[in-house]
């Protein structure tokens, strides 16, 4: 009783709920800002919270990171321009909703999928920590290899009408991910002496050349053709349509809670994976990537699942899985806490105090959600004349603004012209962006696999999580096959 | 007056003002706000820590410090800028330089001299490494360890090519001679911690801080620390160059430092004004306050001090990465 009392003092503050809230609206707007990522959000948001009480400092950043994960899906849908990576699967059938005009449903659903399934990492934080951070440890180099080797079959999923375009697309990511310094012996691959190609070309203008750009090009060369969405006008999400995605939803927060626990793999590949596996067990499969609403579902369940999950290594192992989780790792530390099974063991009650905000910010996000709908969906309502110079304005200071640098502007009119050449002649631009995140994954982990064993390939079946990937991948490819031999008969 | 007349004193006006506001500048700097370039992407490190001493020394300044982060190519990106910067700017920017400046110098090519190019202000923080090893690991003391590295297979992990943790392994392979050690290289200390953790690798230098947590609860054991003297935060722990003179390590030390450089055109008034106000940081409570959570402790060298380590660094370094053929 004395414990419980002791933690609502520590959670039950103003300035608590308060911080929630803001951190939850910073995060929303900054995210469906493309350029302005929750990272970025988070490192500015750092210095301010020196000041505050460690659970305060904590719980402003986590409603950032949160909010920024669903602040993505906006412009993705709205505009075609996915505001944060992760958000780059949710665009594959948000925009082509947003341009049926269901817009409003496409958002509702995203925001219902991003709350569901951030509960659902939420409440796996807090009862299957244990569990999940030895599951994390379990993974080296050689079950990441796997795990990749599985995620590079959605490639089949995301394709669009031909898998060998597909494949074609994904492996010119994986030769353009391939630029930069050899990751082992430090060589320099495809830099062309260029300075600004020595570490690797950055993800966040390719991602906003490769989706934005192209729609504003179309817009321009062919601005006779019916462009209108009507966003609020069309018809909000129905409770049918919520339950039908719901399997769905519950699939991708399983998908996000377990890549989320594990460091390194990220949110983007978790929506992705989501993204495949709800189209494979759909019955509406044929609709996937023109508008079907439960790959929104898929996409938004994945990525937002893992912002909860991601704070499993960080409490209970004190490592941080990415580079959102390693900033709170720093705030953390400026307040004397060191993340790790010791802070199970001294600052119990501290722990709890965070659960409980990180459960109030699910509500927060929803509520936040909610409003946010209800205005940003009112771009959609902007003559697009007034709207692309506008998100043209954006995605040029976004690009700028990831690293400060004009060379960046530069790859994101390259890669807006690649898009654009892909639109035209049929190539879909998601396979070359999972070429391009997860092929120097699969470099990294194969190589470094072969590192630890001594060039001995027997590591690559050192362990029952290695089996489980690989009769995964297996399934997955003979699935897809089964299903052209099955095409081919139909014709 | 004619109005053409108005308009020449005018034009004059405009183009002289400026200059004599320059050289006004000089005389009471810093006459405007100062921008700390940070190497890093926002969060990590480096960027924690400098957002945090320029929070500090602005108050010292009693101008805004704004922190301006700057990416690429190991830090060499923002190191170049820096090179280039204009006369009229060099007062006022100012660099969170650290071991990427003397590593890159030989993985890198630079379009700068990396020490005639700059003016070394302060060597603020030093991160010491540490020598680290997974809990379940057969090797107990740092004796053991070295004894059989220099026969038995063994891998080290590292959150990337060219970061001082890569470097000190390197260096440690190198002086103790031991031909079957590994380096597998990661991305960030995120994905290497659980490769150690688990015991996918043998062991790391890592930072300090980053390991604190996981030596405290058990999960990793430290060996050795590689700085010069003991950590306060782990006294009981030998430093690698005292505890393997007998193998040549008798001068082995390696830290993350993070000092503040500007660039050479930088005028003495400046430098001598900064390096007074740095030091002023670095005696306040605040700061002090603010280390150990860092697991760090204060820079010592100063001016040339400051100079002549970082060419240090860049010779042991170039060699090393001569021997080792890194990068070709």
């Amino acid at each position: 009783m004395d414990q419980i009392l002791e933690v609502l003092s520590l959670f039950l503050s103003v300035e608590n709920i308060l911080m929630i809230a803001l951190g939850v609206v910073i995060g929303v707007v900054i995210g469906a800002i493309p350029g302005l990522t929750a990272t970025m959000a988070v490192a500015l948001a750092l210095p301010f919270t020196f000041g505050m009480e460690p659970v305060t400092a904590i719980l402003l950043l986590v409603g950032i990171y949160k909010g920024g994960m669903y602040g993505g899906s906006i412009t993705a849908i709205l505009i075609r321009t996915p505001g944060s990576p992760a958000s780059a699967s949710t665009l594959l059938d948000g925009y082509p909703m947003a341009q049926k005009g269901e817009a409003k449903k496409a958002l509702s659903m995203a925001l219902y999928a991003s709350c569901i399934a951030d509960f659902i990492s939420n409440l796996s934080l807090i009862f299957l920590a244990g569990f999940l951070a030895q599951l994390a440890l379990s993974f080296g180099p050689p079950e990441y290899f796997w795990l990749i080797c599985f995620s590079l079959t959605i490639i089949i999923s995301v394709s669009g009408d031909s898998v060998m375009k597909g494949l074609v697309a994904a492996a010119l990511g994986v030769i353009l991910a391939l630029v930069g310094m050899d990751p082992v012996y430090g060589t320099e691959r495809l830099t062309f002496d260029n300075f600004n190609l020595m570490d690797r070309i950055n993800f966040i203008p390719l991602l906003i050349g490769l989706f934005a750009i192209p729609e504003i090009l179309e817009f321009y060369l062919s601005r006779a053709r019916e462009h209108i969405q009507t966003a609020v006008a069309g018809a909000d999400m129905t409770w049918q349509e919520l339950k039908r995605s719901m399997r769905t939803i519950i699939r991708g927060s399983f998908i996000g809670v377990i890549i989320g626990a594990i460091p390194g793999t990220g949110a983007t590949a978790a929506s992705f994976i989501s993204y495949s596996e709800a189209r494979r067990n759909s019955p509406n499969r044929e609709n996937f990537g023109k508008g079907e609403i439960e790959g929104v579902a898929a996409a938004e369940s994945g990525n937002n699942a893992v912002a909860g999950a991601t704070m499993i290594p960080l409490l209970s192992l004190g490592i941080p899985g990415d580079v959102i989780t390693a900033i709170i790792l720093g705030a953390f530390m400026i307040h004397g806490l060191t993340p790790g099974p010791i802070l199970f063991q001294e600052n119990m009650n501290l722990i709890y105090a965070l659960f409980c905000g990180i459960m109030l910010s699910s509500v927060v996000l929803f509520g936040t959600g909610k409003l946010a709908i209800r205005y940003f969906s009112r771009i959609a309502d902007v003559p697009k004349q007034i709207l692309f110079p506008i998100v043209l304005m954006f995605c040029i200071y976004g690009a700028y603004a990831v690293n400060n640098s004009t060379f960046d502007i530069a790859v994101m009119l390259v890669f807006g012209l690649v898009g654009f050449i892909f639109n035209r002649t049929g190539f879909a631009a998601a396979p070359f962006l999972i070429g391009f995140i997860l092929g120097p994954m699969l470099e990294d982990n194969f190589r470094r696999s072969l590192l630890i064993s001594n060039h001995s390939f027997d590591v690559f079946v050192r362990s029952p999580i290695d089996w489980f990937f690989i009769a995964l991948t297996l399934l997955s490819l003979g699935f897809a096959l089964h299903r052209y031999i099955q095409s081919l008969r139909n014709n | 007056m004619k109005p053409l007349m108005k308009m020449l004193m005018a034009a004059g006006a405009a183009v002289f003002l400026p200059l004599m506001g320059t050289s006004a500048q000089a005389a009471d700097w810093p006459a405007k706000n100062v921008t700390l370039v940070v190497p890093y992407a926002a969060g990590g490190t480096t960027d924690i820590l400098s957002r945090r001493v320029a929070d500090l020394l602005g108050t010292e300044l009693g101008v805004t410090v704004i922190v301006e982060n700057r990416p690429g190519a190991g830090t060499t990106v923002a190191t170049a800028q820096l090179a280039r910067v204009s006369k009229r700017d060099a007062d006022y920017r100012v660099l969170m330089s650290s071991p990427g400046h003397t590593v890159g110098a030989s993985l890198y090519p630079l379009s700068y001299d990396p020490v005639k190019d700059f003016r070394f202000i302060q060597n603020v923080i030093d991160i010491p490494n540490v020598l680290v090893v997974p809990a379940k690991s057969k090797y107990q003391t740092f004796e053991e360890f070295v004894a059989a590295a220099k026969t038995e297979a063994t891998s080290y992990s590292s959150p990337g090519i060219g970061s001082s943790i890569h470097m000190s392994g390197e260096l440690f392979k190198s002086k103790i001679g031991a031909p079957n050690m590994t380096h597998v290289p990661f991305r960030g200390s995120g994905e290497a911690l659980p490769a150690l953790l688990a015991g996918d690798v043998d062991f790391s230098f890592e930072n300090l801080p980053t390991v604190y947590p996981m030596i405290k609860s058990g999960q990793l054991r430290v060996l050795a620390v590689t700085t010069n003297e003991p950590s306060p935060f782990l006294p009981e722990v030998p430093t690698v160059k005292a505890a393997g003179v007998a193998h040549g390590l008798g001068d082995f030390a390696t830290s993350a430092w993070f000092g503040l450089i500007g660039s050479a055109s930088m005028s003495d008034e400046a430098y001598g004004k900064l390096q007074v106000a740095v030091n002023n940081v670095m005696q306040s409570q605040a700061f002090n306050d603010f280390l150990p959570q860092l697991g760090a402790i204060a820079g010592k060298e100063s001016g040339d001090a400051f100079k002549a380590m970082v060419e240090r660094d860049i010779n042991q370094w170039a060699a090393l990465v001569e021997a080792t053929g890194l990068g070709e």
